[in-house]
């Protein structure tokens, strides 16, 4: 139903015409300006095209180490997590429930409360590199990559 | 400060130009002169947190009788509470001076904001550039950058020679107020006002506090010594540039914060500052210092460096979101957090790397 180019298509394409064409035109003293607009852009493209599996897939293993009993304090109850991309969730409420995850799991390391398993501190470190490298990709990919991450 | 030099708090070109009459008077006043005529006085790009003016005067008389390139520094519309003000900067400045660091020489310090609108400070203007970018990356300095790395060193120790008791620098944030365990709870109250939880700068601080370093005694520390912070001339060093956090502290706070690698730019690989191996910096420190380099506590300080070089990152991006302020650069710099959290885990959790990537 979209029309073609698609969002993400037409924003790879004026950020080329940015960055090919209209960069050299530019005085010197603007043309770091022009330069983040293309970073803006570049990132902007990436996030549209967010991969939402992986993003699920990480909610999901947070669900496992916070526990099974995890419920958001704003519900009591619904479904779980680790089918964040079903139908029966809505993606506002999703996002609600995993930004609330999230918190938990960051107020969980604070007070160092993995530290006493091994196990559960070597599943949340995993669970942190996923986390950052899932990050990197969208905010800066070649980073990830000058660190040895493809 | 944070970020790179460059297009920070730029004032408008011509901003400055009413002002000329009643700076052109102080600074005669100043330096005992009968008069001084302002030839030029425009914006330098650099400092996020003070805007800086390149300020060429004809002083008649006095002890700058003559020419003089001059800069004057003044904070910029959004002031940051942990920086110091310029009359303190300006006496930390004349410490360093005299301590033999180099320093553009610090001329004037001016409270009254009927001179230039804000608080000031005026210094001579050095020449070379700081931009980050260019010094690591030029091919042509590489053969240099070795022994510029080890100058660097010998600066910081003699930063680090200057130790309280000092009644001039009396406003200086003690130790016990800036200690790593203080810089975690500032970190951790910032992490709770922010709308997005960070689990891994959760993690990194975790760690920072259960392997807090015995004290030592503090030094002067400059609290942002780094690529980006110093001019090159060439190869010659001119001037340790933007004082505006200095304090007393650990040195290997200093050492750690040189070292991180949110500050090696285009090359991640030179661990000191991406200009050099850590040798040549670590040589030229403890020669002049005396001390020994202890490779523990600036491991450390490069996790707590991350840390706080994550948190900033958040912060300037706020000045965008909820500050008022609009601008690209500020809002790309929040995503520069996840890069720090990269590095935290790369240095606590080295054999944790994910198979898959």
């Amino acid at each position: 139903m979209d029309d073609l180019p698609r969002g993400p298509a037409l924003l790879a394409l004026a950020r080329d015409v940015l960055v090919n064409d209209l960069l050299p035109l530019l005085p010197q003293q603007r043309r770091l300006d022009a330069l983040l607009v293309a970073n803006c852009m570049a990132i902007a493209a990436r996030e549209a095209e967010i991969d939402d599996r992986s993003r699920a897939e990480i909610i999901g293993e947070l669900e496992k180490l916070i526990g099974p009993d995890f419920r958001s304090p704003s519900r009591s109850a619904g479904p779980s997590l680790s089918r964040i991309a079903g139908e029966d969730t809505s993606r506002s409420e999703a996002r609600e429930r995993a930004a609330e995850l999230l918190r938990r799991f960051a107020g969980e390391l604070r007070i160092g409360a993995f530290e006493n398993s091994p196990e559960r501190e070597a599943f949340a470190r995993a669970i942190l590199w996923r986390m950052t490298i899932a990050r990197l990709r969208l905010a800066n990919p070649r980073f990830l990559a000058a660190n040895g991450f493809a | 400060m944070a970020g790179t030099r460059s297009r920070r708090s730029e004032p408008a070109a011509g901003a400055g130009n009413d002002r000329r009459p009643a700076l052109a008077r102080f600074l005669a006043e100043a330096s005992g002169a009968e008069a001084c005529e302002i030839t030029s006085l425009a914006p330098l790009s650099g400092g996020s947190i003070q805007e800086n003016w390149a300020l060429d005067a004809n002083f008649s008389g006095g002890r700058l009788a003559g020419e003089q390139r001059l800069v004057l520094r003044a904070a910029a519309a959004t002031g940051v509470p942990s920086s110091l003000d310029r009359r303190q900067e300006f006496a930390v400045l004349r410490a360093a001076f005299a301590a033999g660091v180099t320093v553009p020489e610090p001329l004037f310090a001016c409270g009254d904001t009927a001179v230039f609108g804000k608080p000031f400070l005026v210094m001579r203007r050095a020449p070379g550039t700081a931009a980050a970018h260019r010094i690591t990356r030029d091919l042509a300095l590489d053969p240099a950058l070795p022994m510029i790395a080890e100058g660097l060193g010998r600066e910081l120790a003699r930063i680090h020679a200057i130790r309280p008791p000092r009644p001039d620098l009396a406003f200086l944030t003690p130790y016990d107020r800036s200690s790593p365990a203080q810089q975690i709870e500032g970190f951790r109250a910032y992490l709770d006002r922010h709308p997005t939880p960070r689990p891994v700068l959760e993690w990194g601080a975790r760690w920072l506090e259960t392997h807090l370093p015995a004290p030592v005694p503090p030094v002067l520390c400059h609290h942002d010594f780094r690529t980006g912070n110093y001019l090159l001339d060439g190869t010659r060093l001119t001037g340790i540039l933007d004082w505006e956090f200095a304090g007393w502290g650990d040195p290997h706070e200093d050492i750690g914060w040189f070292c991180s690698k949110g500050w090696r730019f285009a090359r991640l690989d030179r661990e000191a500052g991406g200009i050099a191996g850590r040798a040549s910096f670590y040589r030229g420190y403890e020669r002049d210092s005396g001390t020994a380099i202890d490779p523990v506590r600036v491991r450390f300080w490069e996790v707590l460096a991350s840390v706080r070089w994550a948190v900033i990152a958040l912060q300037q991006s706020d000045r965008h979101i909820a500050g008022g302020e609009r601008s690209l650069d500020l809002a790309l710099t929040g995503r520069r957090a996840s890069e720090c959290e990269l590095e935290i885990l790369m240095l606590l959790d080295p054999s944790g790397l994910p198979a898959d990537g």
